[in-house]
């Protein structure tokens, strides 16, 4: 059984986190980037099913510029056998919907039978990568899984998250989509000895003439969903801010804990 | 009537869940605005079981219910579920369609979306009108930056509204209440809908607790957790934790605290080294009176905290620990 994990790469949490001049993104200049952090857990939910002889290959597919072939790397020395990274100019901006048909024209013929991503990611957090592809392919799809068992060669069974502790079951026909959320597993992480193998893997990068696509219908150009501008989320109440030497700090806090809630 | 927002109801087993009310009033909310008449305001309810609860939605809200109900769709899987939201959506023709970010809601609305080839806007905090189209507010990397969206010329506008982001409808409406068929058939369908379960239930209640102090990833690690629990400790409180810590199994679950985990309101909350994404406030913010402590001074903990110290959570907390001591003597 084949399968393949959807991958991004996104700024890392701790990256300083700037507008750009225009307000309408992130001044990308000053960040370091990673793995999605939802998407690693997508990958070892794979790799797990790998390990039990259940599939028989993990390829993992990106798309975005030149520094996410990182990202494939990673997954590379993770463990997946080999990757796919869509890479065109024209792409920058593209909306999900036009990213879900340059990836359902980017896997043409391959056949997975298992296509997982993260439940969402972690900058834009729009989450609708893996169902809008789902539905382009005429698959079945689950988001949130927290658990994950493949019933045999036809059923995958998908313990979704819902509110309140609980969770939705479902089995899903292969070929389908999964999107995972996170806490689904415990990923693993890139050993040297995978790191020296991952230098031997195959990245196939293709960009939209190789996939007979046009720029002007999936391009970022003709993109309808467009972020009108970004900016930084109103204080709202605030907190008072208390300033000084810790020790100090600490009596305030605790001055102000007793005033307020009466629980010292 | 011709219909300008559909609204997807969400219920469990019957019960009509909140969030649909908040989408009525987000409805009539644009409608007011669009001078849309509040007789093209339709809610759609998928399920079985659920007549009690569309005659509920038509005295709430929906000049309209459409009510799809049948044997295939008496489970939620996006599979069959999608089906009839866009068969509906191309029969009534709506300017715009509302879903719940919820569970459900954000499962079935992309799904909606490639069906119909339609941009969709998720997790929306406000729908508004500016420079004569309509923009969705929304929050981007994990809260950190609010984002405007507009979604172009296409229709039907598709949005997923955040819990919280328009006020229940509350006024009474004589809706009327249309059966249509299902259209699925259960031997259509690669989803079947299987059961809800209960997740693993755990020995700590944090419901209950008075005090509590919470570490995020700010942490580091399992072994940095003392800290924390010195001063839960020290106060006399339960340890409580944002959920990238219970997911890396630094804590058992039943500590997380959260959309996904427990929702708290003691007299006193500490949030360390959480950064304060909605997922977490959610859970917390109904305390008393909330502590944060964070290095980051753009970290939206500080908009819902009433105090705030921007620093290293590994010096001011065993500081705080101490002076608690201290002052408990
Ligand atoms: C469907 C869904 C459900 C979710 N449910 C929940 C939920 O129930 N509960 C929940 O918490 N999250 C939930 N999340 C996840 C949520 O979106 C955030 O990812 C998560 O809350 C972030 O946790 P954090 O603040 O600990 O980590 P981060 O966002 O990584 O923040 C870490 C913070 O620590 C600070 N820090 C680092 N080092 C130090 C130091 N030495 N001293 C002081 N500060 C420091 C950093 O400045 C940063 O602000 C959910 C997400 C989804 C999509």
């Amino acid at each position: 059984m084949k399968s393949l994990v959807l991958v991004k790469q996104v700024p890392s949490a701790d990256s300083p986190f700037r507008l750009n001049s225009s307000g309408t993104w992130i001044e990308e200049g000053n960040l370091t980037f990673g793995l999605n952090d939802y998407d690693r857990y997508a990958l070892e939910a794979l790799l797990k099913l790998k390990d039990a002889g259940k599939v028989a290959e993990v390829v993992a597919l990106t798309v975005g510029p030149e520094r996410a072939a990182t990202v494939l790397r990673t997954c590379l020395a993770t463990g997946a056998d080999r990757a796919i990274h869509v890479k065109d100019a024209a792409l920058e901006g593209s909306d999900p919907l036009s990213l879900a048909k340059v990836i359902k024209a980017a896997i043409q013929g391959e056949g997975f039978s298992l296509i997982m991503a993260g439940l969402q990611a972690d900058d834009d957090n729009y989450g609708q990568i893996g169902p809008l592809l789902a539905r382009l392919l005429d698959r079945p799809s689950a988001t949130a899984a927290m658990g994950l068992e493949l019933r045999d060669g036809t059923t995958v069974r998908v313990e979704r998250e819902m509110e309140n502790n609980r969770l939705l079951v479902v089995d899903l026909t292969l070929p389908a989509v999964i999107t995972v959320q996170t806490g689904i597993n415990e990923p693993r992480y890139a050993s040297l000895k995978g790191i020296m193998a991952a230098k031997k893997k195959e990245i196939r990068t293709v960009a939209l003439k190789d996939l007979g696509l046009d720029a002007a219908e999936v391009g970022g150009r003709a993109a309808r969903l467009r972020t009108v501008r970004l900016a930084s989320p109103p204080k709202g109440k605030g907190a008072e801010i208390l300033k000084g030497p810790a020790d100090e700090i600490a009596r305030e806090l605790v001055k102000r804990i007793r005033e307020k809630t009466g629980v010292i | 009537m011709p219909c300008k927002v559909l609204v997807l109801a969400e219920h469990e087993g019957g019960a009509v869940a909140g969030i649909t009310y908040e989408l009525l009033g987000m409805a009539h909310r644009v409608a007011g605005e669009m001078g849309w008449a509040p007789a093209e305001i339709k809610a759609l309810l998928i399920g079985s079981g659920i007549a009690g609860a569309a005659a509920e939605i038509a005295a709430r809200g929906a000049a309209e219910v459409i009510v799809a109900e049948g044997p295939a769709v008496q489970g939620y899987t996006g599979d069959a579920w999608h089906r009839v939201v866009e068969a509906v959506a191309k029969s009534e023709s709506p300017e715009m369609v509302l879903f719940g970010h919820t569970p459900n809601g954000w499962d079935v609305a992309p799904l909606v979306a490639a069906g119909l080839g339609v941009p969709l806007a998720t997790e929306c905090s406000a729908i508004a009108r500016e420079s004569g189209a309509f923009r969705f507010s929304r929050k981007a990397f994990n809260g950190k930056f609010v984002q405007v969206i507009d979604l172009g010329t296409a229709r039907p506008l598709l949005a997923t509204m955040q819990k919280g982001a328009a006020p229940a409808f509350s006024a009474a409406t004589r809706g009327r209440v249309r059966p249509v068929p299902a259209g699925v058939g259960e031997a259509d369908l690669r989803a079947r809908f299987v059961e809800i379960k209960k997740g693993q239930a755990g020995a700590v209640d944090l419901t209950q607790a008075a005090i509590i102090v919470s570490g995020g990833r700010g942490l580091g690690g399992a072994d940095k957790f003392a800290v924390i629990r010195d001063l839960a400790q020290a106060l006399g409180g339960q340890v409580g934790a944002s959920r990238p810590v219970t997911d890396m199994g630094w804590l058992p679950h039943e500590h997380q605290v959260g959309s996904s985990g427990v929702t708290v309101s003691p007299k006193l909350y500490i949030a360390c080294g959480i950064s304060g994404a909605i997922q977490h406030i959610v859970g917390m913010r109904g305390s008393g009176y909330i502590v944060a402590i964070n290095k980051d001074a753009e970290a939206p903990i500080f908009g819902v905290a009433d105090v705030g110290v921007v620093g290293d959570l590994f010096e001011i907390v065993p500081a705080l620990t101490k002076a608690v001591k201290e002052a408990k003597g």
